[in-house]
Formats: structure tokens, C-alpha cells, sequence
């Protein structure tokens, strides 16, 4: 009963400012008369970003060849057809002809595209060990279960590297050709394999598990590759600075898009005569294909970019920002009106008093 | 505590016996109490237990369970365990804190000092010490540490008196008396040979009952009753020590049997927003299904899935796994910090309260106290407001103010006592000489032999003589004693005029009238009793004539004067103008008796008190027959003063639209003189006054009155309602009660007399029903307790009277006056903030996790996450949780001045239009809105995963985190739009907010593979955060969803301007009138609010009787009435001309 409130008086804080809610504030009341000329200079610039936007994309070229072969486009429809409803499909290849009235500004950038497939599949997603694929030894013999059912082989092996990613890793493999001269010979394009993946992928996130005796391959002994892969991973390439889990064709391939349209850096072009960029001439890509996508209605193309400032080309943000640029004036006109009209209304009321 | 009294009862079905002076063999409960929740063992299964109670932490605790099946939560299995478990952390150790509080308070009651029987002797020991069967030695002032049965005190026919306001919140002393057979034992050797039992009925929680009988060696048993006991939290009063045998103790006493926990109370806004929570469950439901029916599609077109995928052993797509995995998706719909963040938001708010200098009561030291925080922002949304009188609205004090003697009006200084009750308003109660009676005049008369001398002398020997008063001296101070508050003003008052009463013998009375000693021998007291309405006293005067004088209320008077009395017309008018003002007036009359006249009538007397059957009604009649003939003296007119700054709080809570009823125990007379001096009566006011015997006769009245209200029923019109307990019952009947509430709720002011501590609960019970507003009911005495508890809100007024209804109470302030910043400053404010809080917190849960729903829309409804798991769970425990704190701390309307100064204002919060599910629906949808926005802008600006200078491609984290970001920064600025007061706190929380996701988002892509989380958002950062695209979308995809609202925003405070926007731009040009002041403020807000309908004078006739349209008259008197003794027996037992025995008796303790 005696829990009184005079017992408290002795613990009061101090009479602040903050005790008694008299902080100094900033009392912030929107009108129109305020908000009117935000909207019209925040309209002007985002109008002004959005042209500068706009042009900077599109001064970005890009070239594209949908090589999926449906029939009566092109040759790869031979290869499509060849590979329907077989499984592995056999190996075929198709080539992609085209021409460059000009030059292609430099750096250019291969790129494919796959279309339909859900990378982003949370069952797909999942299926994956960071810490296998980070090189540690005992996730190498003990993928986790999110792998299955790419986790052991038939035969009982880990998968290395398990997992319904790394399983189903694009193994179409493209070759450029150049030929100078009409009817000439044509000439390989150095494709930069390399430098194509994220920096702390290559360097932080996927390591090989250490070597036995110096031999990747003994250091993966024990281990089966996924099912659908045709040789074991460390043999993905011959440099022993790009295979096995740092072959930069499978960390960028392990990196899952996030929309089911998606593209992957496949190799860039920026060595010797083509540094500056492709010169005018005829092309010539060779591609192997193997990778089927007609199972589950994909496509699949190749591209051809030259990189800004703002990466690829995509007028999208562009667009954005002069539409909402002119959104903001829109909205700075009717703020006009309906201040006008609210002081019409005011003074007729002042008048009235 | 019930259970513990039932299992005890259980035990020993006889009650309990109490053996004297033989300790051992008492074995009861300690004396020690504890209201604490917790114990330190029972703290953990216990405080889980209550919060899992809580639908939204089971709800967390169920996802969190279901997050253990292996494959089917998407965010990792410990994401919503790890959030849960900081929020019961920090709830844990709110209630730590809170219960150490009450722990200490306990130590406290339980460490106070008394004084008892021990080993022969007095000892000073700790009341957890005392036990049953301990003599206990209580002094004047003290409070009584357990329940007790009284021995013997130190006044004569062993009496003592008692405060029990504490218990029943009754102002009068209650008198005690010991039994004849206790009385003399007094000395320590008396009582160590006690011996012999107590024989009593079980603990229980009636005050007024007690069963029990004493049996001492030898000696016949005697029975107990209430009239000898003590109870535990009753304080002595004018009675210099008493001797007592404890009998209950700890948790076994009456106060503690009555206090019980007072009932959890939910404001409605926690209501709305559990509806609010399960329209989210439900959305959650709606988008799972959504969803799952989204996969079947997608599984339909396919036919089989992708081969990439992978074939499972077993099905993973069965339709109640996959809603499994879209609840677990989904389920942070419901925000999950929303109830901690409130209850932090409630305890700081609960801390502005207490912390408020302006609701700081310096005469006391005493600030007001949120007892509990659940209610905050219920303050603001008060309708109907149900005062106590005595102690809340008034002091408790009475002063004699004015008088009219022969027809003059003496202490009419009103211009100049206005001036003064300006200057000294802020503590009246607290001031005793300034407010008193002041008139020189009356004594010039005196002095100059003005023709009404003889009067003003008879006047004032009357005052002196006719009471009931012990004067008790003290040196040369005398002070006066009375059970009666109005008697003790009067006489008080006597003695500043110079006539002062100074000694009382049983048979006789002194005084000295200007140094001029007097006895008067007193031959018999004709005793008060509300039905009388009159005491009167038969003296014998000093020359030796036999005389009765006789006050009381002026309709009795004047039945009875003669006609030859004077000044009848003139002291009329005066009576009417002194209850104007809302004093209580007493006519005083007296008439000269005849020796055969007493003798014949002093022969009846005797009679009737032998009368056993009706006693009482016999000594009526016979007090009446010579009561008659009286001579009219004048009027005195008495304040029963109200507390600081009532009149304008009242006021001011009117114009706020808060409709105030008086529930009082108090008669029906005083209720509506202080109706009248609180302005909440006015003189024109027609007032229904509703008395009726029986159902019939109410029923007919309240449908005769609502008759001729006719179309104005059911508006409020400017009538008064004044109905007392008798016929409050019959009103609240079934078949009546929907009557009475349309009449009542049509007029302006309801006063309810003599009611009940339950009937005042019930009728706060029934308006709560019938309305369905927000009530708040305010007392401070035990009787309100009921009320209090009833109340959606209840505030009790911490004053001079016990603490129980503080105890009981939500709010606990220490003035009326305060009330109005409670409701008008912290009520208003606080609304704003829980409801701005809570529609924000929503608002930010749905913005996130609807995302969720876009992608599944992109990934084949496969229940994959766009954004790291942890960055999802700590969404609300770290980047979004501070501007949901600075809103429902910081936010403000507009300032408390302005607040105070337009109590209109309060109206919007009252309303609560900015707060219902339709807001609600308006927020979810543009949460909806803008995550489409923040998906699908990011999502084309990434569309070809090119968006790095090098040429990279990105994946669908890097998608996820710019989206994440965007949320981020949409979030805290929507936060900003809504706040309308920014200080150095929510500028930190907002630009803080978004610092620590960047800088979060730096040093979390870098922690893998050093500490093995997040291996996904490996390297994410340092290749977003120097992306061209980020920054450029960092600044439009915020902009893109907040132009609507800022638009919308701007447009409606230009177009659409309430009173608030007005006092805002006032407040912001620092002009300190409003532009459009007083008469467009009101029309303003008329159109704006559209719910005032402003009192409009009465145009009723009325055809009824009850309907009272003459002036008031303002009688009042209080009185106690029948007690343990009479009030003849008890002045009469009085010699104050002889020391009273205990002063050696006090002394020698003392050694």
C-alpha cells in the first residue's frame, strides 16, 4: 500500500528538455506552396539525368544471335533437332555468320543468354555446398544434404562439386572468327577466358581444396564429378590457375540469376588487334553445342557488347527518370492549380470576414 | 490471493482460534506481503508462460517449430529464433526492472516500524515481524500494521478513531470502542497475564463484518464484533495510543483480502490492432495460397519440372509442404518487433508522464504516475469522463465563507477574493488562512452597536454551542475535533469571529464570546439524521433560560419558523446566492423554550428513548414536537473547496467534447452545489431531478421527461440530470435502463448522488456498453475503486486519502486539474504516436515481404528468398527498428500549448479516424504499391545482370540487395513524411537507419569464408555499393514511390485544412494567434470534424414536476450517522478540562 507515488519523487531525473518533451524540433508542414517548386526543380533535373542517361545507353552497342534452332533458323537447328529428346544429347556444332559494316568499339564482351530457365528455383537455388566449394577437405567427402540428389554418385561417391548448379553448368563453347578480307582467311579471335568472373569469387569464395603430392587431382580422389558432366572437374581446363572450382566458367555459371532470363559473361575480347574493338570485316562464331534447353522451352543466344560507364545497354533507367521527371512536373502543375485555387478561396474567405 | 483464503478455509473449516500471550501456539501467515509477479525461481517457466500466451509470439514460436523440418524453410532455421529471442530478451528485462520496483516497495511496507508486546515488555520490531496473537501498541497518526482487535485506548469509555479511507474512502472518523471487559487493561503486567483464546471467523474480504468471540479464564465469553476491530491500513486518529491483539495478518488482512490485482485492461487500440494483425494473418494465408496455386501452374506447365533441377526421392510438392514453406515465407508479414517496440514506445511514454514538471504537485512533492502503460494512448480518446466528488473535485476541506445574520450578508468580498484565489489557485488545498472567513464588517457591526447586534451575537453563540465538536487543547492552541467536516468549519470559523469554544464537560459547554466566559449547560442533543436534515441542541444559557438552537437546511427551517421570525425574505435571497456559487448553506434558528413546555416535552423524551421497537422513528416524532416556532438568525454558507483550477479544467474538458458525469456517494444536495461552483451547473440550467420509490413511479418519470424532450433526445442539449442511488437502481432495471441512458446521454451533465461503490461501477459499465466510447473514470477514495477498474481508464487522485484507489488505478495524478494535460497534452500525443507507430510498422513489414511475392512470381513460385537470410530476420530488430521509436516517442502534433489552448483539438484523436482498419487497408495498399515499385524498378534496371563497369554479370542477390536498400531508404523516408516533429533523435534514426544498413552491407559481404555466414553475399557489397546503377536508382526508386504520397500529403493541407494543420502553420510563423482566429477556428473545424454539435440552449417545456427550473438553495451537511455510540453518548463521555490518562501512560513507555 505504500508503494506511493511521493516515494518516487526522490528519483526523478533532472528537468530537462528531453524529461518534458520540449526538445527543439523542426515542425515540417507540406503544402503545396512548399512542395511546388520541389516538384518542378526535381522534375528538371531528373529530366536532364534521364537524357544524359538515355543517349549514354544507347551509345552502347550490342549484337545478338538467338542460336537455339528452331527449324529454319539458321544451322544450329540441326544440332536441336539432333539432341531432341536424347539424353546426354550427342556433340554437334553450328556456326553463326555475321558481318560488321564498321568497327565495334572496344572492349567488346561475349555474353550468352538462356531464356526460361529459373536459376532462381529455390530447390535449384539451394542445391549447392559453399563451404565444398571454399576448398574445405571435409565438405569435399561430405557435400551437405541440400545437394541431393546430387550429393553421392550411383556409387556412393561424393559429388564434387555437388549440387544441381554446378550439375547443370553451360557447356556450350563458342569460337570467333575473323576474316579480313572478303573471301580471305579467317582468323582466330583471341577470347580472354579469364577475368570474367567477380574478383572475391576467384580469389575468396571458391578455392580448391589443397593439393595431395601437388596434384589437383589427387586432392579430388575420392570424389565422382555430377552426373552430367562429361570429364571430372579438375580437368575443366588445362591452366592450373582455372580449373577445378576456380575455373572461372564455373563461378560465374555458380553465381544464379536472378530472373529466369538471364545472361552470363562468357569471355572478353581485348587482347591484340582487338583491344580497340572488332574491326569492320566478316564473323564467324563456332559453337558447340550441347547444352539442351528445348526441354524446357529455353533459348539460348550469344551477345556481343561493348561496356560504358554504366555497363551494358539498357535504356530502362533512362526512361525511368524522364518519366518521372515529367511525373514531377505533371504533379508540380497541379500543385500550381490547386495552390491558386486555395488562395482564391482564402481570400474570398478573408473577404467574407 | 482467493485461492490462498479457500485452501486455508479448506483446512480449518471452524476458523481460527487465537491464543493469548501463547505465541506458539498461533501459527498463521507472516505479516509480510508481497505483490510481486515473480520470484527469482519462478521467473523463467512463469514469464515464458505469459508470453507465449501472447497470440504473436506463439504465432513466431509456431514458425520457429516449423522451421526445424528439415527443407522447408527458405531463410535457414534459426531466423526467426534469433529475432524472438532478442525481443523476449528485452521484454524479459522490462519486467525484471518493473518487479525489482515492486520488490522494493514491498521491503519497504514490510520494514516499518511498530511497536508490540514482547517478553513482558515494548518493543520496537519491523511489521513483518508482527504476529497473530502479538498486543500491539499503535499511537496517534500511526497506520495499523495488521488487523486487530481493540483492548483499551487512551480515551475515555475506551474509544479510539480511525481513518478508514484508506479501505472505503469515507472521510469520516470511524469510532471504536473496546469491550468493558478489555478497557481497563492497559499496563504491561495487566496484559502479560492474559490469558485465554480468541475464537474467529476465517479471513475474508468484507470491511463491516467480523464474527468472532473472546474468551478469557474465568470468565463468560463475549462476543467480537466490528465496532472492536482494526483494521490493517486504517490510520489512528484523535486518539493519543490504543492496545489491540492482532488477528489477521500479511496477506490475511482485509485491505489485502480487497486488493485485488486490478483487472488487465486493453485500450482499444490494441484491439484494432489485433484485428489489424489478423487481417495480416489472413493476407498471409491469401498470398501462401496465392502462391501454391501459382506453383501448381507452374509444375502444370511444365508438365514435369526442368531437368536442371533435379528429380527428388520423394515429392516435394505436395500442396501442404509447399504452404508450409509460403507461410514461412511470408510470415515476417507480421511484424514481429511490433509488440516489444510498443511496449518500449508505452514505458517511455508511461516515463514522460511521470517525469512531467506540469503534472508535479509541489505541495506534496507528488508526480503523476502511469501505473500501467497499456493505456496510453486510451488517455487521448476519452468521451465520457466519471468523477468522484469528495477528494477529486473538491479538497475535502470546508470553510466558512459567508454568512447572512438578520438579513445582512457578511464575507461578500468577492472581487477581492478573486484576485486573491487567482494569485494562490495553484494549491488551495493547502492554504488555510486566506480563504477564510474575512469580512470586518461583521465585527464593526458588532462593535458599533448596530441594530442587529443582539443577532450577530446570538448568531455566533449558536455556532459555538450547536455541535457535536471536542475542542482538544494544546497550550494555547485549541484544536477542534469533529466527525462532522461542516460543524468543525463553523466553529472554526466562531472562534475567528471571537467567539470560541473552549472546553467541553459531559454536561456543559464553554465559550468565550469576546473574553467573556460563558457555560452553557447542555440538557440534550436533538441528533442529525438525513431525514431530519437539522440537528438542534437544548442549552441551558448562562442567565439560566432554557433555549433550543437549532441549524440545518433551509427547507426544514422554514417550515418551522413562527411568524413573527424576521428577515425570512431577505436571508432567502441570500441562501439562493450563496448556492449559486455552490456553497453549502445551514439556516440557524432558535427559539426560547418554557420550563413547562421542556418538562412536558422532556416526559416523551424519556419515553421514547425506552422504545425498543423504532426507535429511531419514535425519537423523530419526538424531536419534531419541539422543534417548531423557530426564529430565523440567518444562513452560514460553508466551501467545500475545490481543488486548484477545477472550474477551468472542467471547462476545458468540455470544449474538448468530453461529457462529464459526477458519480458521487456524497447527498444529493452537496453534489449539485459543487456542480455549481465547478461550472459544470449553470443558473439557467433546467435540471431533471429524477427520485423515485419504486419502478413504476422511475419508469414513468424517465418516459414522461423523455416525452417532452422528444425530437431533442438522443442530442446533447443543455439540461442537467440529476438522479441519487435509490432510483439509479430501478433506472438501470432491464426494462428501463435503455430510457434512462437515451436521457441521460441527451443531457449536458449527469450528476449521480448517494450511490454505491458498486452501483457507480455499474453505471460506468452500462454507458461503457451502451456508447461504446472510451470512459475514464476518476476517484480518489476506496469507493471509487470500482469504478476505477471498470473504466476503460482509470485515474485515481493521489491526495491526502489512502492509496487504495491509486493502487487500483492506471493513472494515478495528484490533482484533478492535471487531468487535463493527461488527456489533452499526453492523451493526444500519445495516440498519435502508438497509432503512427503502429501503421508505420505494418506499413514496413508489408513493404519487405510482399517483395517476396513478386519474385515467386519470376521463380516458378519455388519459395525462393531475393534477399539474404539474415539481412531479412534483422530487418526489423536492427535497420528498420529506430523510426518506429522516435515516432512513438518523439512524435507531435503540435505543441502542449497549443493543445491546451485549443482543447478542440483533442477531438481528433477522440475520434480515432486516423486510426481503424479501414487506415489500416489505406496503408496496406499503398505498402503494396510501393514493393511493386521497389521490385519491378530495380528488376528492369538489372534485366540483363550488366550493369557492372567490368562487364560482370550479377545474380540474384545482387538484384536482392538493391532492392533491399531501396526498402531500407524508402522505409525511413516514408517515416520522415510521417513525422511531424523532427528532432536530433529522428534525424538520427533515419539517416542512421539507412548508414547502418550501407555499413552493415559492406562488412557482412566480407565476413565469409573468415566467419561461415552468408557465403551468398560474398564480395555483393564492393561490387554494389561502387555501381553506377545503385546510386542512380538510390535516389529514384524512393523518389518513384514517395511523390504520390508527398503529393497527396501537400495537396490535402492545402485543400482540405483541419484546425490542427491551421495551429501547426500558426505554430510554425511563430504568430502567436491564429490567423483565422475563434470564430473560423470553429467553423473550420465544424466542417472539418463534422461531429461537434455544440450545446444548444434548451428550448424544452417540460411537463413534469421533476424538472427542477427555480434556483438552487444549497443546503448540505455531513454528518456521521449511526455509529457505535450516539453523538449525545459520545460528547457527553468528554471532559477536556481534565488530561487524559495516557499521558503517563505514554511517558512511561518511553522509558
Amino acid at each position: 500500500m505504500t508503494w506511493s507515488a511521493t516515494a518516487r519523487g526522490a528519483h526523478q531525473p533532472d528537468n530537462t528538455a528531453f524529461t518534458q518533451q520540449r526538445l527543439p524540433a523542426w515542425h515540417p508542414l507540406l503544402s503545396a506552396s512548399i512542395t511546388l517548386p520541389l516538384f518542378f526543380c526535381a522534375g528538371l533535373a531528373f529530366i536532364g539525368l534521364g537524357l544524359g542517361l538515355y543517349y549514354s545507353s544507347n551509345g552502347i552497342k550490342e549484337l545478338a544471335y538467338d542460336y537455339t534452332g528452331d527449324s529454319g533458323t539458321g544451322n544450329c537447328s540441326v544440332c536441336a533437332m539432333a539432341g531432341q529428346g536424347r539424353a546426354p544429347p550427342p556433340p554437334c556444332s553450328c556456326a553463326w555468320y555475321f558481318s560488321l559494316p564498321e568497327l565495334f568499339q572496344g572492349p567488346v564482351y561475349l555474353y550468352y543468354e538462356l531464356t526460361n530457365f529459373y536459376q532462381n528455383n529455390r530447390r535449384y537455388g539451394v542445391s549447392r555446398d559453399d563451404s565444398q566449394l571454399s576448398g574445405l577437405p571435409s565438405s569435399l567427402r561430405h557435400p551437405v544434404n541440400e545437394c541431393a540428389p546430387y550429393q553421392y554418385s550411383a556409387a556412393g561417391l561424393p559429388i564434387a562439386p555437388c549440387g544441381a548448379i554446378a550439375n547443370s553448368l553451360f557447356n556450350d563453347s563458342f569460337s570467333l572468327w575473323h576474316q579480313r578480307q572478303p573471301n580471305g582467311p579467317y582468323v582466330e579471335v583471341p577470347l580472354d577466358r579469364t577475368g570474367i568472373a567477380w574478383w572475391t569469387d576467384y580469389h575468396v569464395k571458391f578455392r580448391n581444396p589443397p593439393l595431395v603430392n601437388g596434384s589437383l587431382a589427387l586432392a579430388f580422389q575420392g570424389t565422382a564429378p555430377p552426373p552430367n558432366w562429361h570429364r571430372p572437374v579438375y580437368e575443366l581446363s588445362p591452366d592450373p590457375n582455372n580449373t577445378g572450382f576456380i575455373n572461372q566458367d564455373f563461378v560465374v555459371w555458380m553465381r544464379t540469376a536472378a530472373l529466369p532470363t538471364f545472361r552470363k559473361l562468357y569471355a572478353r575480347i581485348r587482347q591484340g588487334n582487338y583491344s580497340a574493338g572488332l574491326p569492320r570485316g566478316a564473323y564467324r562464331v563456332n559453337i558447340t553445342y550441347n547444352y539442351p534447353v528445348r526441354a524446357f522451352n529455353g533459348h539460348k543466344s550469344l551477345i556481343f557488347s561493348s561496356i560504358s560507364w554504366m555497363g551494358g545497354k539498357n535504356p530502362f533507367l533512362g526512361i525511368a527518370y524522364l518519366l518521372v521527371g515529367s511525373l514531377c512536373i505533371l504533379v508540380g502543375f497541379v500543385m500550381l492549380v490547386v495552390y491558386i485555387r486555395y488562395q482564391d478561396q482564402n481570400d474570398d474567405e478573408e473577404d467574407d470576414e | 490471493m482467493g485461492w490462498r483464503q479457500s485452501l486455508q478455509g479448506a483446512d480449518v473449516p471452524m476458523g481460527r482460534t487465537i491464543y493469548l500471550n501463547e505465541p506458539l501456539r498461533n501459527a498463521f501467515c507472516e505479516n509480510s506481503i508481497s505483490t510481486a509477479k515473480y520470484s527469482m525461481w519462478s521467473f523463467l517457466p512463469r514469464y515464458l508462460y505469459l508470453q507465449f500466451s501472447k497470440t504473436a509470439n506463439a504465432f513466431f514460436l509456431f514458425i520457429t517449430i516449423l522451421q526445424q523440418i528439415p527443407d522447408v524453410s527458405p531463410t535457414g532455421k534459426y531466423t526467426t529464433l534469433v529475432p524472438l529471442l532478442v525481443i523476449l530478451v528485452i521484454s524479459g528485462i522490462k519486467e525484471i526492472v518493473e518487479d525489482y520496483k515492486r520488490h522494493m516497495a514491498d521491503k519497504l511496507v514490510n520494514s516499518k516500524n511498530t511497536i508490540v508486546l514482547r517478553q513482558n515488555a515494548w518493543q520496537m520490531i519491523l511489521w513483518k515481524e508482527v504476529n497473530v496473537g502479538d498486543i500491539v501498541k499503535a499511537t496517534n497518526g500511526q497506520f495499523l500494521p495488521a488487523d486487530m482487535v481493540l483492548i483499551s485506548s487512551s480515551e475515555p469509555q475506551a474509544t479510539c478513531f480511525v481513518a478508514t479511507s484508506n479501505l472505503d474512502g469515507e472521510t469520516n472518523l470511524k469510532i471504536r470502542q473496546a469491550l468493558s471487559e478489555t478497557a481497563t487493561m492497559k499496563t504491561e503486567k495487566q496484559l502479560s497475564n492474559l490469558s485465554g483464546k480468541i475464537k474467529c471467523e476465517e479471513p475474508n474480504f468484507h470491511f463491516n463484518s467480523f464474527a468472532g468471540t473472546l474468551y478469557l479464564n474465568e470468565k463468560s465469553p463475549i462476543s467480537i464484533g466490528p465496532d472492536q476491530v482494526l483494521l490493517r491500513g486504517t490510520q489512528l486518529k484523535n486518539t493519543e495510543w490504543i492496545l489491540g491483539i492482532v488477528v489477521y495478518t500479511g496477506f490475511e488482512t482485509k485491505f489485502m483480502q480487497n486488493a485485488v490485482k486490478s483487472p488487465l485492461k486493453r485500450s482499444k487500440v490494441e484491439k484494432v490492432t489485433n484485428m489489424q494483425i489478423l487481417v495480416l494473418f489472413l493476407l498471409l494465408l491469401v498470398m501462401s495460397l496465392v502462391s501454391c496455386v501459382g506453383a501448381i501452374y507452374w509444375k502444370d506447365r511444365y508438365r514435369a519440372e526442368p531437368w536442371y533441377i533435379g528429380k527428388s526421392d520423394y515429392d516435394y510438392h505436395s500442396f501442404g509442404f509447399d504452404l508450409l514453406v509460403f507461410i514461412i515465407l511470408y510470415h515476417n508479414l507480421i511484424p514481429i518487433s511490433l509488440l516489444v517496440t510498443l511496449e518500449i514506445v508505452k514505458y517511455i511514454q508511461a516515463l514522460f508522464i511521470n517525469w512531467d514538471e506540469d503534472m508535479h504537485f509541489k505541495g506534496s512533492n507528488v508526480y503523476a504516475m502511469a501505473r500501467t502503460s497499456n493505456l496510453n494512448e486510451e488517455l487521448g480518446q476519452v468521451e465520457y469522463l466519471f468523477s468522484d466528488k469528495t477528494g477529486t473535485l473538491t479538497c475535502n476541506v470546508m470553510t466558512f465563507k459567508k454568512c447572512s445574520i438578520a438579513g445582512i450578508t457578511y464575507g461578500d468580498l468577492s472581487s477581492k477574493s478573486d484576485d486573491g484565489a487567482k494569485g494562490l489557485s495553484q494549491s488551495p488545498c493547502f492554504i488555510s488562512d486566506a480563504y477564510e472567513f474575512n469580512d470586518p464588517a461583521l465585527l464593526q457591526n458588532f462593535e458599533n452597536d448596530h441594530p442587529t447586534k443582539e443577532y450577530i451575537k446570538e448568531f455566533l453563540t449558536l455556532l459555538c454551542v450547536c455541535h457535536t465538536v471536542v475542542p482538544e487543547r494544546e497550550g494555547n492552541n485549541i484544536s477542534y475535533q469533529a466527525s462532522s467536516p461542516d460543524e468543525a468549519a463553523l466553529v472554526k470559523g466562531a472562534k475567528k469571529l471571537g467567539f470560541v469554544f473552549t472546553t467541553r464537560m459531559p454536561n456543559s459547554v464553554t465559550i468565550e464570546a469576546m473574553g467573556e466566559e460563558l457555560t452553557f449547560e447542555i440538557l440534550n442533543v436533538l441528533e442529525f439524521s438525513s431525514n431530519r436534515k437539522r440537528m438542534s441542541i437544548i442549552v441551558r444559557t448562562p442567565e439560566g433560560r432554557l433555549r433550543l438552537y437549532c441549524k440545518g437546511a433551509d427547507s426544514v427551517i422554514y417550515e418551522r419558523l413562527s411568524e413573527n421570525s424576521l428577515f425570512v425574505e431577505e436571508t432567502l435571497v441570500h441562501l439562493e446566492n450563496f448556492a449559486k456559487e455552490g456553497l453549502r448553506t445551514l439556516c440557524v434558528a432558535y427559539i426560547d423554550l418554557t420550563e413547562i413546555e421542556y418538562e412536558q416535552w422532556l416526559v416523551m423524551y424519556k419515553k421514547a428513548i425506552t422504545v425498543v421497537k423504532d426507535r429511531m422513528k419514535t425519537l423523530e416524532d419526538c424531536y419534531d414536537s419541539i422543534e417548531k416556532k423557530f426564529l430565523l438568525l440567518g444562513a452560514t454558507a460553508i466551501e467545500d473547496r475545490l481543488q486548484a483550477r477545477v472550474p477551468e479544467t472542467i471547462t476545458s474538458l468540455l470544449k474538448a467534447n468530453i461529457k462529464i458525469w459526477v458519480l458521487t456517494g456524497d447527498k444529493q444536495e452537496t453534489a449539485i452545489n459543487i456542480a455549481y461552483s465547478c461550472k459544470l451547473l449553470s443558473g439557467q440550467m433546467p435540471r431533471i431531478q429524477l427520485n423515485a420509490n419504486s419502478l413504476e413511479a422511475t419508469q414513468q418519470v424517465i418516459s414522461q421527461n423523455c416525452q417532452d424532450l422528444g425530437a431533442l433526445l438522443g442530442k446533447e442539449n443543455d439540461l442537467a440530470l440529476i438522479i441519487d442511488g435509490k432510483t439509479l437502481k430501478y433506472a438501470l432495471h432491464v426494462e428501463v435502463r435503455k430510457c434512462f441512458l437515451n436521457l441521460a446521454l441527451s443531457c449536458r451533465t449527469v450528476l449521480c448522488c448517494r450511490l454505491s461503490p458498486l452501483q457507480k461501477a455499474e453505471i460506468v459499465d452500462v454507458v461503457k456498453k451502451q456508447v461504446k466510447a472510451i470512459t475514464l473514470a476518476i476517484g480518489d477514495g476506496a469507493n471509487d475503486v470500482g469504478m476505477i477498474q471498470t473504466a476503460h481508464v482509470g485515474v485515481g487522485i493521489s491526495g491526502n486519502e489512502g492509496m487504495l484507489a491509486t493502487n487500483n488505478s492506471d493513472y494515478a495524478i495528484a490533482q484533478f486539474s492535471y487531468l487535463e494535460k493527461l488527456l489533452l497534452v499526453h492523451g493526444a500525443w500519445n495516440y498519435f504516436r502508438v497509432t503512427k507507430c503502429i501503421l508505420y510498422c505494418f506499413y514496413k513489414n508489408v513493404v519487405l515481404y510482399i517483395i517476396e511475392l513478386w519474385f515467386a512470381i519470376v521463380n516458378g513460385f519455388s519459395g525462393q528468398i531475393i534477399f539474404e537470410r539474415w539481412c531479412i530476420s534483422l530487418y526489423n530488430v536492427i535497420f528498420t527498428s529506430l523510426p518506429p521509436f522516435t515516432l512513438g516517442i518523439f512524435e507531435r502534433c503540435c505543441s502542449q500549448e497549443s493543445l491546451l489552448r485549443y482543447p478542440q483539438l483533442y477531438r481528433i484523436s477522440q475520434t480515432g479516424d486516423i486510426f481503424n482498419i479501414k487506415v489500416l487497408w489505406i496503408q496496406c495498399i499503398n505498402a503494396i504499391v510501393h514493393s511493386f515499385i521497389l521490385f519491378w524498378l530495380p528488376a528492369k534496371m538489372l534485366e540483363h545482370d550488366m550493369v557492372l563497369q567490368s562487364g560482370y554479370t550479377t545474380d540474384y542477390l545482387f538484384l536482392g540487395n538493391f532492392i533491399y536498400t531501396y526498402v531500407v531508404v524508402t522505409v525511413c523516408l516514408k517515416a520522415g513524411l510521417e513525422t511531424m516533429s523532427w528532432n536530433k533523435f529522428t534525424h538520427f534514426a533515419i539517416w542512421g537507419s539507412i548508414m547502418i544498413w550501407l555499413g552493415f552491407f559492406a562488412v557482412y559481404s566480407s565476413l565469409w569464408p573468415t566467419v561461415p555466414v552468408a557465403p551468398e553475399m560474398t564480395g555483393q557489397g564492393s561490387m554494389a555499393l561502387v555501381c553506377p546503377h545503385f546510386w542512380l536508382g538510390f535516389f529514384i526508386v524512393p523518389i518513384v514511390c514517395l511523390i504520390q504520397n508527398v503529393a497527396w500529403k501537400s495537396i490535402r493541407n492545402t485543400c482540405h485544412r483541419t484546425l490542427l494543420e491551421e495551429v501547426r502553420e500558426m505554430e510554425s510563423s511563430g504568430v502567436q494567434v491564429l490567423r483565422r482566429d475563434s470564430v473560423q477556428s470553429f467553423k473550420v473545424e465544424e466542417v472539418n470534424l463534422q461531429r461537434s454539435s455544440s450545446p444548444r440552449p434548451c428550448q424544452v417545456i417540460f411537463r413534469n414536476n421533476s424538472v427542477d427550473l427555480g434556483a438552487p438553495h444549497g443546503y448540505a451537511f455531513s454528518q456521521v450517522e449511526r455509529a457505535v455510540i450516539s453523538q449525545e453518548e459520545l460528547v457527553r463521555s468528554y471532559d477536556t478540562t481534565k488530561n487524559k490518562p495516557q499521558k503517563t501512560f505514554s511517558s512511561a513507555t518511553l522509558e
